[in-house]
């Protein structure tokens, strides 16, 4: 196995208990599944991706082949807080170039980066589809509208 | 007269959405409780006499699905909710489904007494935690109050909806691409035929429909399909919502009948252009949509009057551009889009978004090189003609009609 | 007696079994389509598009591979927009991956007046080849992903499932459970993959390592099948 080396610090039995309640349902289980499963771990290992398609009976290379397709799949570490900042059309007319700026410059990452701390990831995501709000980034499941420089200074609490 | 409606978003904002008795209170499933005592085909009759077109995009009539999954005689049969909206510029579905959302399980219901189904799917978009959350809290709270589940009011009727989160993939939208999603696969749209209604989700009978369509469901069941049809233009009846972004100065979701024009929809309802600016483009239909010129703002938004200068209502997303946008800038990022959602399957819409992204962003920073027009148009013209499935048919749609429209490329002999 | 269906295929009347499809209809007149990804072993997966015919009426070209010919319909192998689609796939597909061992696709480019150095600004897939076992390379600068090993390994043959699709777009790629060596994986070495490889992505290591310039012995040394324990 490649990198099976990572330490986890996961509870087991609560992983465990997820994949049972997705037995039943095979395959058609698998992307709730692997989608609580994150909701806990942040992403899916390897050893992880063994224990789901032993238990729902999916080939492990179409599990893998399945996350990597999802951006909201994550097969490599990520930060605690994910933020997706918008840069599609309407958050674009509406200043969303100096809001990606200002994230960029408050966390010291480009997009696509984790923070050295492990606290956030930083992303460049497609239309959100919250474009009355525009421009908007969601940090997590939290949606932030209207940002300026400074509300994102606020909500990094940097200042 | 600006020709508004209150029908669609007539709870959104007014009641809680969280709660159950203020939604039966409102009126909720009454429409349900009545369509449980008619015949199934009495209800498909009322669709198809609504003339209830399809919101998701396609403009497909809902009628026609209804009925074809009505006739199917294979069992079991599915209807799934398509909640996974990602046009870029649209966010009507959202505006439902957190605002109202035990009307879309009304509605559901409904759908799967009239076509023979007794279990539904609901895929909802994977970045709309909130509109989850509020839907998975009104398909327990309709279960618990026996508004889902078996025998409901006593009839044979036997109904329960799971929901299904999507992952991060704009193609998923595509019906196909949804149910593969849902089967634990790679979000790849089918070959078509074999299309949903005869072999959909688990390969059997399968109604499909948008959230905004479904929403349409409870009161053309409460009124028929008569009254329904006397909302707004006769060829486009009904109510429509439209998700206006961009440069105007009140952004959001409006719902109008199909005789609401561009010009009202921006200026009257939006609060027009802020900063003392003019419009200089419409994208109308989201990144897979058509750019309109500020001389064709009298036009009816309706899904036949857009086709009749070139244009499609798509999703109903409407951003307006004023006269300070480079749009390069803004071309740039629609085929930024398409590069990153094509799936990959097959090999127009994989390569010629890359190929075309690639081009675009070359031209947006002001390097042209000869011939870059001809390979926009062949790549575009291609995708279009050989993509498998809506994404690449409609992926070099908003660059073409801004060719059309502007004269954005510099002529080859001034090369 | 199976039904009979008939359409007209550039201008002849042909009549088939129902359930023929277009490109098997075309062929018994003698109207050859061009196929990228089909394979007569594989399930038609209809993805390469190069098989692209047009149908009167309808509103997008479909593969002749995976539709089937219904009652009436006016068929044309070759049209403006046919030729143009085949034409910009290939041109396209030459951009993105090293199509010098493809000869179909070579053939094809005269055919069609591809210019395969159209697009040759455009980004590459360019991979390190993957050399992790006695029996075969994998070079994916060559993969045009057809799709075909991923079905040779899966329901269309081998029920072994140590191949998959990874990543969308432009960047899909084939590659294993968490792009593990192939000795890691569920792999059996039975070569079906290798052999329905129509761009020499895949290709026997003995073949390899003589193109390469190798001798006989250094071939028997790298090609040794592993000792089981």
């Amino acid at each position: 196995m490649t990198e099976t080396t990572e330490t986890f610090t996961y509870d087991y039995p609560a992983i465990e208990a997820i994949v049972t309640r997705h037995e039943a349902k095979g395959r058609a289980g698998l992307l709730p599944c692997l989608q609580e499963i994150q909701a806990f771990t942040g992403w899916l290992t390897p050893d992880i991706c063994q224990l789901v398609g032993r238990r729902l009976d999916v080939p492990l290379a179409d599990i893998y082949g399945v996350i990597d397709f999802y951006t909201l799949l994550y097969r490599e570490p990520v930060g605690k807080t994910i933020i997706r900042v918008c840069d599609d059309m309407a958050c674009y007319l509406n200043g969303s170039e100096e809001v990606l700026s200002s994230f960029k410059k408050w966390l010291g990452i480009g997009p696509g980066e984790t923070t050295p701390d492990g606290k956030y990831t930083l992303e460049v995501h497609p239309c959100l589809g919250y474009c009355d709000l525009a421009p908007m980034a969601m940090m997590g499941d939290d949606v932030h509208g209207h940002l300026t420089p400074d509300k994102v200074a606020d909500l990094l609490e940097v200042k | 007269m600006v020709p508004r409606t209150n029908i669609l978003g007539k709870r959104v904002g007014k009641i809680d959405p969280g709660s159950l008795p203020a939604y039966v209170a409102s009126g909720g499933f009454l429409a349900l409780r009545k369509a449980l005592t008619l015949q199934p085909e009495e209800i498909v009759h009322e669709i198809m006499a609504a003339h209830l077109i399809g919101r998701g995009g396609a403009a497909f009539s809902a009628g026609f699905k209804w009925a074809a999954v009505r006739r199917e005689t294979a069992r079991p049969k599915y209807v799934v909710c398509n909640a996974d909206e990602s046009e870029p510029g649209t966010f009507k579905d959202r505006y439902l489904l957190e605002g109202d959302p035990f009307r879309i399980v009304e509605a559901m219901a409904i759908s799967a007494y009239a076509v023979g189904a007794n279990r539904g799917f609901l895929y909802v978009r994977g970045e709309y935690p909130l509109a989850y959350k509020r839907l998975a809290h009104a398909v327990a709270e309709s279960r618990r109050a026996g508004y889902l589940g078996l025998n409901l009011w006593n009839t044979e009727f036997c109904f329960d909806i799971e929901i299904y989160r999507g992952a991060g993939a704009y193609v998923c939208g595509e019906e196909t691409a949804l149910f593969e999603s849902i089967e634990g696969r790679r979000g790849q749209p089918r070959l078509k035929p074999p299309f949903p209604t005869t072999n959909g989700l688990f390969g059997q009978p399968t109604l499909i429909n948008n959230v905004e369509t479904l929403a349409n469901v409870p009161d053309i069941v409460l009124n028929g399909g008569q009254w329904y049809r006397t909302l707004g233009p006769l060829t486009n009846p009904g109510p429509k919502l439209y998700a206006v972004s961009g440069h105007v100065r009140k952004p959001g979701v409006y719902e109008a009948t199909m005789d609401l024009t561009l010009q009202e929809l921006i200026y009257e309802l939006a609060g027009g252009i802020p900063g003392g600016r003019r419009v200089q483009a419409v994208l109308v239909g989201g990144a897979a949509g058509t750019f309109l010129r500020p001389d064709q703002l009298d036009v009816a938004l309706g899904f036949d009057t857009l086709r009749t200068i070139g244009a499609t209502l798509g999703s109903g997303a409407v951003m307006v551009l004023d006269d300070s946008v480079d749009l390069w800038n803004v071309l740039r990022r629609v085929t930024r889009f398409f590069q990153h959602e094509s799936c990959g399957k097959c090999f127009p819409c994989q390569l010629g978004t890359q190929r075309q992204a690639e081009i675009v962003t070359r031209l947006a920073a002001g390097n042209v090189h000869p011939g870059d027009g001809a390979a926009l148009t062949d790549i575009g013209l291609t995708m279009r003609d050989a993509s498998i499935c809506g994404l690449g048919q409609m992926a070099s749609s908003a660059l073409l009609s801004a060719f059309s429209q502007f004269s954005l490329l510099p002529r080859e002999d001034e090369l | 007696m199976t039904e009979e269906v008939r359409c007209t295929i550039d201008g002849r009347m042909v009549s088939v079994p129902a359930g023929t499809t277009i490109l098997e209809a075309a062929r018994q007149v003698g109207r050859d389509i061009p196929t990228l990804c089909h394979h007569e072993a594989l399930t038609a997966s209809g993805m390469c598009r190069i098989c692209s015919v047009e149908i009167e009426g309808a509103r997008t070209l479909v593969p002749a591979c995976a539709t089937v010919v219904r009652e009436d319909t006016v068929i044309h192998t070759r049209s403006e927009r046919v030729d143009r689609s085949r034409k910009v796939i290939l041109e396209m597909l030459a951009s993105a991956s090293d199509v010098s061992e493809a000869p179909d696709i070579l053939a094809y480019a005269e055919t069609y007046n591809a210019d395969l150095s159209r697009f040759a600004d455009g980004e590459k897939r360019t991979y390190d080849i993957v050399d992790d076992n006695p029996f075969y390379i994998r070079d994916y600068n060559k993969c045009i992903l057809c799709g075909r090993c991923v079905q040779a390994c899966g329901t269309d043959m081998q029920f072994t499932f140590a191949l998959t699709t990874a990543g969308r777009g432009f960047h899909s790629h084939i590659t294993t459970f968490f792009d593990q060596p192939l000795p890691e994986s569920v792999c059996v070495f039975c070569g079906n993959c290798v052999g329905v490889c129509p761009t020499n992505a895949l290709q026997p290591k003995q073949e390899w390592l003589l193109e390469q310039g190798a001798n006989w012995d250094e071939i028997r040394a790298q090609t040794k099948k592993p000792r089981r324990h």
